[in-house]
C-alpha cells in the first residue's frame, strides 16, 4: 500500500479483521486451471509452440471457449473474418493474440457476476481497457514487450477481484466513499478496509505463483516511486491505469482531479527506458481511446449479460 | 494556410485486419490533425468518410484518393481543407455542447480557483468565451455559474466575456433567442429556470444575459486581444482549427498573456495544441483535457 495513504488509514479493529480475512483468501476462487499453463506456454519462443497444444489448453474450459470466440471476433483483437472454432481463431489471429484473449477471458471469468448490491461490470471494463491501453502505449513508445504490458495491465487490479469475493460489502462502501469524494479507489480502500488492492493483489499474485514482473506491477502501480524492481513496466501500467481512469474507463465514477502526465512519478521512470516518451502526443492518444471504449463496453456488456 | 502532407503513421487501437479502414481515409484523418489539430478517432471514421463524401459530391470527385489530392496538392487545397472542417464541425453549436468539459470545469477547475490563495483578495471570476459564435457557449457558462452561486461560488462575483469576429453572430448573441436545434441539450430544469418561451423560440432570461458581455473581436487584432487581461479560464472551441500555424501561435500567445497564473485554456472536443505551443501544459480532467498556463 502507498505509505502516504497508509498513514491516513486508521487501523481500526474492523480494518484489522478485514485485513486478516483478505490475507487468508478463503473465499477467493482458485486461479483458473488453464491460466498459468497458458501464460507459461505462450511465453516460449514462437518456433517452440505448437498450434494444437494452444488449442488444447484453451479448449479444456468450455465456458472459456465461448468467451474467447466472442473476443476473437472483436475488432479490438484484429478480426479478419468471422471465426467459430478456437483452431480457426489461433490460425487467423496468431498465438500471441490468442494468449491475450484467453488470459483476458480467464481473468474476466474470475469476477463475480454480482457482488453485494452493485454491478462489477466497471471493473471488468477497466481491466480489459487498461490491458489494451498498456499494449498500445507500449507500441507507441517502443517499449520492448507490448505483450507483457498487456498481461500486466490485465492483472494489475487482481486485488480488486479478491475484494469483490471476500469483502464485497465493505468494498462497496469503499467504492461509494471514493465516488462521493471523487478520490482514487485505493485511497478509499485504505480507509475502509485498512488495506488496498495493491497489497491484497500481491498476496493473490504470490499465491498464484505469478512472475516477479507481474507481482511488481500488482503491488506498486499506485506507488511507482517505491517500486524496487521492473520499474519501467510498473511505470507503464501506472500511467496507463491513470489515463484510463481519467478517460471514462475507470471504476465507474469520475475522479475529481487534475493530472499532468509529464509530472507523474511514472513518467520520469519510464522515460529512462523509452526516450520516445519525451515527444509523446498525450492528447492524441487520449482522443484515440474514445474509439475502442465503445467496443470494450460492448464486449464486457455481452460477457456480463451472458456470463456462461 | 499551409497544408502539409501527412507523414505520421496511421495509428489505431484496433489490430490490423481485412476490415481495417481505408488507408486514404486514415491519411485524411492524420492530415486534418496535423493541419488543424482536431482528431477523428476510429469510431468517427464513418462520419469523416460521409463528410468527405459530401465534399466529393460538391467537387464531382469520384474517389477518396482523388479527394485527398484536393486536400494536399491541388492549388485550392487550403480552401478545401476549410470546407472539410466546416463539414466536420457543422451543427455542433448548441447549449451544453460538451457536458464532460463543463463538469470538469465546474468540479475541478472552479474548485481550485475558489481555493487559490491568490484569489482571496478579490473574489471575482472572469471567463472568456473566445469565438463564441451565436452565444450558446457563454450563456451555458452563465447558467452553470449561476447554479454554483449559492454553493461553490458563494461570496464570489463572476463575468463572462464573449467575443466573435462576426458582427451578425454578435447581434444574434445579444438578442438571445434560440430555436429547438440549439436548445436540444437543455434539460427541463434549465429550460424552466433560465428561458422564456416565445413562439417557437426560447429566449434567454435577463439574469443570464446580465453576466455576459459581448463584443466583436478579431483574434488576430493584437491591440484588441491585448486588452482582454485577467482571465481565469478561456474557452476557445473549434476556432483555432481554421488558423494556420503562425496565426495559431499568435493567438495562443495572447491567450497565455491574458490568463492569470495557472489559468486554464479549454479547446473543442478532440482538439489539441500538440506541436503548436510549449507555454501551456496539457492536463487531464475527468473525461476532458485542458491546457494550463506555464509560468515563464
Amino acid at each position: 500500500m502507498n505509505p502516504a495513504t497508509m498513514q491516513n488509514a486508521p487501523r481500526s479493529a474492523m480494518a484489522q479483521s478485514l485485513s486478516k480475512k483478505l490475507k487468508n483468501l478463503d473465499q477467493m476462487p482458485t486461479i483458473p486451471a488453464v491460466l498459468l499453463p497458458l501464460m507459461r506456454y505462450l511465453e516460449r519462443p514462437v518456433e517452440q509452440m505448437e498450434l494444437q497444444q494452444v488449442v488444447s489448453l484453451i479448449s479444456q474450459d468450455e465456458s472459456l471457449v465461448t468467451k474467447c470466440l466472442s473476443m476473437a471476433n472483436s475488432p479490438l483483437f484484429g478480426r479478419s473474418k468471422e471465426v467459430d472454432t478456437i483452431h480457426g481463431a489461433v490460425i487467423a489471429l496468431g498465438m500471441q493474440r490468442m494468449r491475450d484473449i484467453a488470459v483476458s477471458c480467464s481473468v474476466l471469468n474470475l469476477m463475480p457476476n454480482k457482488a453485494a448490491n452493485f454491478n462489477p461490470t466497471a471493473f471488468w471494463e477497466h481491466s480489459l481497457g487498461c490491458a489494451l491501453v498498456c499494449r498500445e502505449f507500449a507500441r507507441k513508445i517502443r517499449y520492448p514487450d507490448p505483450g507483457k504490458a498487456y498481461l500486466a495491465g490485465l492483472l494489475h487490479d487482481v486485488g480488486i477481484v479478491a475484494h469483490l469475493w471476500i469483502v464485497p460489502q465493505e468494498f462497496q462502501s469503499a467504492v461509494q466513499n471514493a465516488q462521493t469524494q471523487g478520490i482514487a479507489l485505493h485511497e478509499a480502500e485504505a480507509v475502509v478496509l485498512g488495506t488496498d488492492h495493491c497489497e491484497t493483489g500481491s498476496i493473490v499474485g504470490a499465491r498464484w505463483h505469478l512472475t516477479s514482473d507481474l507481482l511488481a506491477v500488482i503491488g506498486s502501480h499506485h506507488a511507482v516511486a517505491g517500486a524496487t524492481s521492473h520499474r519501467d513496466l510498473v511505470a507503464l501500467v501506472s500511467l496507463s491505469d491513470l489515463l484510463c481512469r481519467m478517460s471514462g474507463l475507470g471504476y465507474g465514477y469520475p475522479e475529481a482531479r487534475e493530472v499532468s502526465f509529464i509530472e507523474e512519478p511514472g513518467f520520469s521512470v519510464l522515460l529512462q527506458e523509452c526516450p520516445a516518451l519525451l515527444d509523446f502526443d498525450w492528447a492524441r492518444f487520449t482522443f484515440e481511446l474514445e474509439a475502442y471504449m465503445e467496443e470494450v463496453h460492448r464486449l464486457v456488456g455481452a460477457f456480463y449479460r451472458n456470463p456462461n | 494556410m499551409t497544408v502539409l502532407a501527412a507523414t505520421t503513421a496511421p495509428s489505431k487501437f484496433s489490430e490490423p485486419s481485412a476490415s481495417a479502414p481505408n488507408p486514404t481515409l486514415i491519411r485524411i484523418r492524420d492530415l486534418i490533425y496535423q493541419v488543424a489539430g482536431i482528431f477523428q478517432p476510429d469510431n468517427k471514421l464513418r462520419m469523416l468518410e460521409e463528410r468527405c463524401g459530401r465534399r466529393m459530391h460538391a467537387l464531382r470527385v469520384s474517389s477518396l484518393k482523388d479527394y485527398c489530392d484536393h486536400l494536399t496538392i491541388k492549388p485550392s487545397h487550403q480552401a478545401e481543407m476549410v470546407n472539410l472542417l466546416n463539414e466536420i464541425t457543422i451543427g455542433e453549436t448548441c447549449f451544453f455542447r460538451n457536458q464532460p468539459q463543463l463538469d470538469a470545469l465546474k468540479t475541478v477547475v472552479l474548485t481550485h480557483i475558489v481555493a487559490a490563495p491568490a484569489k482571496a483578495a478579490r473574489r471575482h471570476l472572469r471567463i472568456w468565451s473566445a469565438g463564441c459564435s451565436t452565444g450558446e457557449e457563454p450563456y451555458t457558462l452563465s447558467m452553470m455559474l449561476l447554479e454554483e452561486a449559492p454553493t461553490r461560488l458563494k461570496g464570489w462575483t463572476f463575468e463572462i466575456v464573449a467575443t466573435d469576429l462576426n458582427e451578425r453572430s454578435i447581434a444574434h448573441c445579444k438578442a438571445g433567442n434560440y430555436r429547438d436545434y440549439s436548445t436540444r441539450n437543455v434539460t427541463p430544469y434549465f429550460r424552466q429556470k433560465y428561458f422564456t418561451a416565445r413562439g417557437d423560440e426560447l429566449c434567454v432570461n435577463p439574469e443570464v444575459k446580465a453576466k455576459v458581455s459581448f463584443s466583436r473581436v478579431n483574434m488576430l487584432d493584437a491591440p484588441r486581444m491585448s486588452a482582454l487581461k485577467g482571465m481565469d479560464v478561456i474557452l476557445c472551441c473549434n476556432v483555432l482549427i481554421y488558423f494556420d500555424l503562425d496565426s495559431k501561435r499568435q493567438v495562443i500567445r495572447h491567450f497565455h498573456d491574458n490568463l492569470l497564473p495557472h489559468g486554464h485554456l479549454f479547446l473543442g472536443h478532440a482538439e489539441s495544441l500538440y506541436g503548436v505551443n510549449n507555454e501551456f501544459r496539457l492536463v487531464h480532467l475527468p473525461s476532458a483535457t485542458a491546457y494550463v498556463k506555464e509560468e515563464k
